[in-house]
């Protein structure tokens, strides 16, 4: 116990340091990063900068584990120290002041900010451009899976259906309209159109997976529980069957070079989008109403909740979700076939979505986060990734059942207060 | 006629993998009221345990033993150690969840699956497996029906096993035990009957035919590769549900009906086209009996 | 005067069983009607006939000269009938707060719109559903427990977020289907209590089921009594209590040799 409480005394500037501090911290790590990393990895006998904090080239070569701590402390640890330590004062007064502006106006300075941080860690290496944008895409998956299996507590096993379907409206809208390829032949229109199209070519897709999604919602009037996670995942097998003998979209040889269009500012916008609208709609009485229906249907009914409304709606507006982020990727990878929206991916979803918490937007993003990290941070070991995973997640099944953050409601206004000066 | 008696006889012998592996699932959800996700790899798993268990036989006998001595020793050795598997797995993965939401443990099956998968494929690689011949093939030519000797033990080995799974059931003490906790898993313990005994009794039973459909798949088709899990446990756990949770003859019938509907349908439209009309049917029927055919229409539901 | 709520002839056959037969009422404004019966009379029956759970196989029901037979749950919910359950069903995962704020469900109307992007609209609108949800908890006295999930309170105060929740629908009629089930007197004594000034506050006319004699004889002006889903008797709880068809279906026929 002693050492323990040792540890939270020393590092107890860290809890008086607001969201503003850690982002400040994060700034000066990754502008060191970006102007001195390469001599710091250099000195220190490593390669190249670590990707993704080291843990890749730890497990590579453990040899270099000594140089690569090292970096993250040099790197991270110090300067996100040296902030909580040295400026929390200040930084607390600046948050105070952000404070007083409206809501929205901070919270989007906050997410400029963000940005900036994540677009100079990204811009080290492609590799790591291409982990930051799948980690936003799995948010929005997450998310969008949470509001159905966790608010709505029903078991729906078709959102790699929804996804697929996103993906393959967007690319085709994409395809046809604005890059030369093999299916659908020359680009109509110009291509400096291409970045104005794309949002719509998401939304085809997101509204395709949505009005996919009837054919799950109906059935879920008069059935729910295992019956419903059948039919859910007899629609996702449609899905897939049914694309891989579409032979007009690449049948199971998929389909691809799709245009660049979803960088990282889109790919951020659309989560930062998704959760906006996601949270508004679960704090609503009528995404609440979801949670009604989910903990016990009569009594939903009999307080004039329609239920029936409710289970399409929600339905519709995960299955949008999951298109949107379908769309993206596609164009991230540039490149979708049938068999990347098989069970495996579902249940690459399913643990982030039960890693996180049911019920939860906090849930969803630690889950997809962390697991996206994880399962990136364990790439060299190859085959074991699909052991260890699964063990934490059964692990997490027997002690935590509901996932690490379960039932807690996403309060922005909380995270971002300014720390009181106790 | 003769073509459609050819595919009747071929439907009856790829029901016969649904129908064997179905009862597994069946099995399990009317003792524990939860679907073993893993069951589709433990029927892999089966195979492979099949494959090594006959060519161990192989090497140990050479040409001395008749092949269906060996098949059959194959068949027995490998269920029993699949359902030791199974009796593992309840052990580590279901026990400790029997009390929480149903949801984490359809994950945990999930997992226990993703799991069976990975250590199958770190230890015999992604690369497809021979399975070896143990029995000639012999054709029969019945009036222009084509009959293997191996369709005729794949079919006859199969319903051998469901008959003595039905009589073990009916006639024996343990199999009445099952049948009491199906109906109560509450009270029936308070009888003296341990759910911690019929619980892995049940998963044991499950794997063991598991297994067995695992060999006889070897033996029609005998290309063994990791995914074949997937491919085969889905479908089967469609069937479990189309017979209705928890009904053991309506997950036989079912699988056999699946079968018959995939073999026919590719009769009729080219076989791309068998994944999506099987599973459009039985979205079909779902949607209008949502019960299976010999469910009962309770409704519990994987809550939280 | 007509009826606030109208039961013609109703009558309903699960499979082959009929459970209720002929069932008439005519429920007028600001009145407390009772129902009791021996278990299995089919009480909660006709609430689930009267409520849309169930269609019934015949009769009509009117709620404020509108018929409301045949009906979703929630349609007749909004049209103005709020109703508690037997068993008590709460949602398990929602605190006191969200109960009461759910049930206000049909007196929103920013529209799915709304509640994606937040607008205007939905912020004025869930402020006043906010606001009567308090005073909804500040009269049946369960504003302490607001933020507790509603499952962990003592039982009594269960059995008020049930009402609660059902009066947050603004009801014209008030079902409650053994509001005292399981608890203790003073908790008894409590809802007499309650349920009067609910009837004086909110100007509702109210059913309800019950099984307790002295609960029924205090509150309700007057009774009906279901044996096998067919009322035998019908009046004031002095002429109920002294029926003799009544005191056969509770006790049994008296045997005189």
């Amino acid at each position: 116990m002693k050492p323990i409480i040792r540890f939270k005394k020393f590092f107890r500037f860290f809890s008086a340091m607001p969201a503003l501090g850690w982002l400040f911290g994060f700034l000066t790590a990754v502008i060191i990063e970006y102007l001195i990393g390469d001599n710091i990895a250099w000195m220190l006998g490593l390669p190249k900068i670590p990707a993704l904090f080291g843990f890749l080239i730890m497990l590579k070569k453990p040899l270099l584990i000594p140089g690569a701590s090292a970096y993250i402390i040099i790197v991270y640890l110090l300067p996100l120290t040296l902030t909580a330590r040295f400026c929390s004062g200040t930084i607390n007064k600046i948050a105070a002041k952000l404070y007083k502006l409206p809501t929205p106006v901070y919270t989007v300075l906050y997410l400029i900010f963000l940005y900036i941080i994540i677009d100079i860690w990204a811009g080290i290496s492609d590799y790591r451009i291409v982990t930051i944008k799948l980690t936003f895409i799995a948010i929005i998956l997450t998310l969008s899976l949470n509001v159905i299996n966790g608010y709505m507590g029903e078991f729906s096993c078709s959102h790699t259906g929804f996804m697929a379907l996103g993906a393959y409206t967007a690319s085709t809208v994409t395809l046809i309209l604005c890059a030369n390829d093999k299916l659908f032949g020359e680009a109509l229109l110009p291509s400096y159109l291409a970045p104005f199209l794309f949002p719509i070519a998401l939304i085809a897709g997101g509204i395709i997976a949505a009005i996919g999604s009837l054919l799950v919602a109906i059935p879920s009037f008069r059935t729910r529980g295992d019956y419903l996670a059948i039919i859910s995942l007899a629609f996702m097998f449609i899905v897939k069957s049914l694309i891989e003998n579409l032979e007009v979209l690449g049948g199971a040889r998929g389909m691809g070079s799709q245009p660049h269009l979803a960088n990282l500012p889109t790919v951020f916008i659309w989560t930062a989008l998704s959760i906006w609208i996601i949270n508004n709609f679960v704090t609503s009485i009528i995404g609440k109403a979801t949670n009604a229906v989910r903990d016990n249907e009569t009594a939903a009914n009999a307080m004039t909740v329609n239920t029936r409304k409710t289970k399409i709606v929600t339905f519709m507006f995960a299955a949008f979700w999951a298109g949107i982020a379908g769309g993206l990727f596609a164009h991230v990878l540039c490149y979708v076939n049938p068999g990347t929206f098989g069970i495996k991916k579902l249940a690459e979803i399913f643990t982030m979505v039960y890693f996180g918490g049911l019920n939860s937007v906090v849930g969803s993003i630690i889950g997809a986060i962390s697991f996206n990290l994880a399962s990136e941070a364990l790439r060299p070991l190859e085959l074991f990734k699909w052991i260890i995973i699964p063990v934490i997640m059964i692990l997490i099944m027997i002690y935590k059942p509901t996932g690490l953050v379960a039932f807690k409601e996403f309060n922005i206004k909380k995270i971002l207060a300014p720390k009181g000066d106790k | 006629m003769e073509y459609f008696l050819q595919n009747f006889i071929n439907a009856l012998q790829w029901g016969s993998f649904y129908a064997l592996i179905a009862l597994g699932y069946s099995m399990v959800y009317s003792i524990l009221m939860l679907f073993n996700f893993a069951h589709g790899d433990i029927f892999m798993i089966g195979a492979y345990i099949g494959f090594c268990i006959a060519s161990l036989f192989i090497l140990l006998f050479g040409g001395a033993a008749p092949g269906w001595l060996v098949l059959i020793l194959t068949i027995i050795v490998s269920m029993f150690l699949t359902s030791l598997l199974g009796v593992l797995i309840e052990k580590i993965g279901y026990r400790p969840l029997r009390n929480a939401p149903r949801a984490s443990a359809a994950i945990t099956g999930l997992m226990i699956g993703i799991i069976l998968e990975t250590s199958n494929i770190a230890i015999f690689g992604t690369k497809r497996i021979a399975f070896p011949q143990l029995v000639e093939t012999v054709t029969y030519n019945i009036s222009g029906v084509f009959i293997t000797n191996k369709k005729i033990i794949i079919v006859a080995i199969s319903l051998f096993l469901m008959a003595g799974l039905h009589f073990f059931i009916e006639k024996t003490k343990w199999g009445m035990a099952m049948r009491a906790m199906s109906y109560d898993f509450l009270t029936v313990p308070l009888m003296g009957i341990s759910l911690n005994v019929i619980a892995p009794l049940t998963f044991a039973i499950g794997s063991a035919l598991a297994a067995a459909a695992g060999i006889l798949y070897g033996l029609a088709y005998p290309v063994l590769d990791p995914y074949m899990g997937i491919l085969l446990g889905w479908k089967a756990f469609v069937a479990a549900i189309l017979g209705g949770r928890g009904s053991i003859l309506g997950a036989a019938l079912a699988g056999f009906l699946l079968g018959f509907i995939e073999i026919f349908t590719a009769m009729i439209f080219p076989s791309t086209l068998r994944d999506l009309i099987a599973y459009s049917i039985i979205l079909i029927i779902l949607t209008v009996r949502p019960h299976g055919f010999f469910g009962k229409a309770h409704s519990s539901s994987l809550r939280l | 005067m007509t009826p606030l709520l109208k039961v013609e002839n109703m009558t309903h056959f699960f499979g082959g069983l009929r459970a209720v037969h002929n069932y008439n009422l005519n429920l007028e404004k600001n009145k407390i009607q009772g129902l009791i019966g021996p278990n299995g009379a089919g009480k909660t029956t006709v609430f689930n006939l009267i409520t849309g759970i169930f269609k019934p196989s015949e009769g009509s029901v009117k709620l404020d000269k509108e018929e409301i037979t045949g009906l979703f749950p929630h349609q007749i919910a909004s049209k103005g009938l709020g109703r508690t359950f037997q068993n008590l069903l709460l949602w398990r995962h929602l605190t006191v707060f969200d109960h009461i704020q759910i049930a206000h469900y049909s007196q929103i109307n920013y529209g799915l719109i709304g509640s994606f992007f937040g607008t205007k609209k939905r912020r004025k609108q869930e402020a006043e559903i906010e606001e009567s949800a308090r005073r909804l908890m500040e009269i049946f006295d369960i504003s302490d427990f607001a933020n507790m999930l509603a499952v962990n309170l003592p039982y009594g105060a269960q059995r008020r977020v049930e009402m609660a929740r059902a009066m947050a629908i603004k009801p014209k009629v008030l079902f409650l289907d053994e509001p005292t089930a399981g608890m203790t007197p003073e908790e008894l004594i409590r809802m007499i209590q309650i349920i009067k000034n609910v009837r004086k506050e909110f100007n509702v006319a109210i059913f309800l089921i019950e099984h307790r004699l002295k609960f029924v004889m205090e509150l309700c002006e007057t009774i009906q009594t279901l044996v096998f889903g067919e009322v035998i008797a019908e009046g004031t709880p002095e002429q109920i209590q002294n029926n003799p068809q009544v005191i056969e279906a509770y006790l049994g026929k008296e045997d005189i040799t």
